[in-house]
């Protein structure tokens, strides 16, 4: 059995790796004999059957092929229907997790307890759904760790480095940017700040419009006009944009069976004009990291490269230009999440990470010189605190002869309320004919997985509530259709 | 879109707590933060108010883009200094790239173009990476 294994669930590859006897992590390979498995998975219609990886990715019907399905663990009404059998998205990574245990476990023996990465802005929501899917593939959840964090404790490990060091990670579809400090193999995150919906894929899509375009212009016709014919294309944009990594022009024919074929002229300077407000973003996400913990560019040591989008030169350019030293790279950038989880399982106890949203409630907030109020988002933890942690605050009933004391427990640090989301609600019910002005003691509580906990006290009677955080929606099981949709899943034939 | 707040509870403000919200952290914060440097916190324990209906937070609601310029949805003006054209779209840019998450899914909408809104000025004004 393999002790430490750890799994990066990425959004287009995932990777599982173990720890060997003499500490080093190693990558084990699926049944396919890949290293990394595409997180992609088909939905055979003749046989009873979910393929999983590149058989699912280049041969379906993508009607019933599921993509980055990971893009969607946050978003709590999101399922996919297949049959009319609806599949939440996590069940999906169920999928996923399934392949890599089953045939990872023929290699390292039986696996049981791992690591899961995730995205470092992965929200309460997307982790909690991590770890159900989890619970569904037969794996029990040691930790979750995010992304660059694993990144950083490999590059450490195997580059023997000490210092300030900044992980830039830029995947398949999320980027993360982790400052952390190492010192004799203990690790300290100080911030972590990700954005959503910048990785290679939304290179590929701005390339695949280039494609589209020239294609229009030669053939006078669309370049797809379903969605097999997308995928295609798709594919053969993401080919381009790996290869301009590494030249200056790219040729390629591409077409279809209706309108024929065009050839595509790409160059590098294009791609890199084409993406440049992508890249932009990515070096405001720098920043605000840097902000984040009042530090410059010339305070950090080491500039970490991760994930495959960090082969694109332009990337490179940038980081050096911002920090005046060369970005490096930790070996295989695609590995390096999944090795440093493996070895994350080892050393957690060695590193200490920070909470990587605030967490508050809603409160009338009164401005005592000019009597102003307004609801405010008020922060009882605030991010970056490192964890586990557990903070309260003290607020005051607002009126007399309250009854039911209902506390909003909010995600996000944003003053405004508008711009946070509220995440769940919690009802205490407390002795009538008071009058205002009692004392409320809110205490948030956060674990080393990043979910959150939330007690309300009413300091006079000494009634509390204590509640973890539900989520409800299409895209959610209930904790019943999870231990009964986890038992099915356990059944399936994934391949 | 409006949700309704169940305001239960009043925030007691401390010297130092107020000071916190109203830190000009943000160029130009949604609205103005209290401040009330030199009170006691028993002088500044919120009063009692009538909580239903509560003076509701509404979520973001969905701002009409289309016809607006991105110096527009930023609140750019010409007068602006460089620097505080930096500041505000480095917590523009904090807001809606946090935003880009949201449960709301109208929020998540807006933020994507508000992002490519910020991001325009940036280079704009900057010029690219």
């Amino acid at each position: 059995m393999a002790e430490y294994v750890g799994i990066d669930l990425g959004t287009t590859l995932s990777g599982l790796a173990y720890l060997k006897p003499d500490g080093n992590p190693e990558i084990v390979p699926n049944a396919d004999g890949e290293r990394l498995t595409p997180s992609v998975v088909f939905f055979d219609s003749h046989e009873d059957v979910k393929l999983v990886g590149s058989a699912a990715r280049d041969g379906g019907d993508p009607h019933r092929t599921v993509y980055q399905i990971k893009r969607h663990m946050d978003d709590p009404e999101h399922f996919v229907d297949i049959d009319k059998r609806k599949w939440t998205p996590a069940e999906i990574s169920a999928l996923i997790l399934s392949k890599l245990k089953r045939e990872c476990s023929r290699i390292i023996g039986d696996i049981n307890d791992v690591v899961i990465t995730v995205p470092a802005n992965f929200n309460e929501l997307a982790r909690k759904n991590t770890v159900a899917a989890a619970d569904m593939a037969g794996l029990k959840v040691r930790r979750l760790v995010n992304e660059p964090t694993a990144a950083a404790v490999f590059y450490a490990h195997s580059q023997a480095v000490k210092g300030r060091i900044l992980v830039f990670d830029l995947g398949g579809g999320t980027l993360d940017v982790t400052i952390l400090e190492v010192d004799n193999d203990n690790y300290r995150i100080l911030t972590s700040e990700g954005a959503r919906h910048l990785g290679g894929s939304n290179f590929d899509e701005m390339l695949l419009d280039i494609y589209a375009e020239q294609y229009r212009k030669q053939v006078n016709a669309e370049l797809y006009n379903d969605e097999r014919q997308r995928r295609r294309a798709l594919q053969a944009a993401e080919d381009a944009k790996k290869m301009l990594s590494k030249l200056q022009r790219v040729n390629d024919t591409i077409g279809n069976d209706t309108n024929g074929i065009a050839r595509i002229d790409l160059t590098r300077e294009v791609f890199e004009k084409t993406v440049s407000r992508l890249l932009t973003r990515a070096m405001m996400l720098v920043e605000q990291a840097l902000a984040g913990v009042n530090m410059e560019p010339k305070n950090i040591d080491h500039v970490v490269l991760v994930g495959g989008s960090t082969r694109i030169p332009k990337v490179k350019v940038g980081l050096e230009k911002l920090f005046g030293k060369a970005p490096k790279s930790c070996g295989n950038v695609d590995e390096a999440v999944a090795l440093g989880a493996a070895l994350f399982a080892k050393k957690s106890a060695r590193v200490r990470e920070v909470c990587n949203a605030s967490y508050g409630t809603l409160a009338m907030v009164l401005n005592s010189e000019t009597g102003e109020e307004k609801v405010q988002n008020s922060v009882v933890i605030p991010k970056n605190t490192p964890i586990p942690c557990s903070k309260t605050q003290i607020y005051m009933t607002s009126e007399p002869d309250e009854k039911v004391i209902e506390v909003d427990i909010t995600q996000g640090e944003d003053s405004d309320p508008r711009y946070v989301d509220i995440i769940g609600r919690i009802s205490l019910e407390v002795p009538p004919n008071r009058p205002a002005g009692c004392e409320i003691a809110v205490t948030y509580s956060y674990d080393e997985n990043q979910r959150v906990r939330a007690l309300v006290v009413d300091k006079q009677s000494g009634r509390s509530q204590e509640v973890a955080v539900a989520y409800k929606g299409a895209g959610i099981l209930s904790e019943e259709e999870l231990k009964k949709r986890g038992t099915a899943l356990r059944q399936l034939r994934i391949e | 879109m409006f949700r309704k707040v169940f305001k239960s509870l009043s925030k007691a403000l401390t010297t130092k707590e107020e000071e916190v919200l109203a830190a000009p952290t943000p160029p130009s914060p949604p609205a103005k933060a209290p401040s009330g440097k030199g009170k006691s916190q028993a002088d500044d324990k919120a009063k009692a108010k009538a909580a239903d209906p509560a003076p509701a937070p509404k979520k973001a609601e969905p701002v009409v883009v289309a016809q607006r310029t991105p110096e527009e949805l930023c609140e750019i003006t010409p007068k602006m200094s460089k620097d505080e054209i930096k500041a505000k779209l480095a917590f523009l840019y904090r807001r809606f790239n946090r935003a880009t998450s949201s449960l709301d899914p109208k929020l998540r909408a807006e933020a994507d173009i508000m992002l490519d809104a910020v991001v325009a000025i940036r280079e704009k004004v900057f010029g690219p990476m």
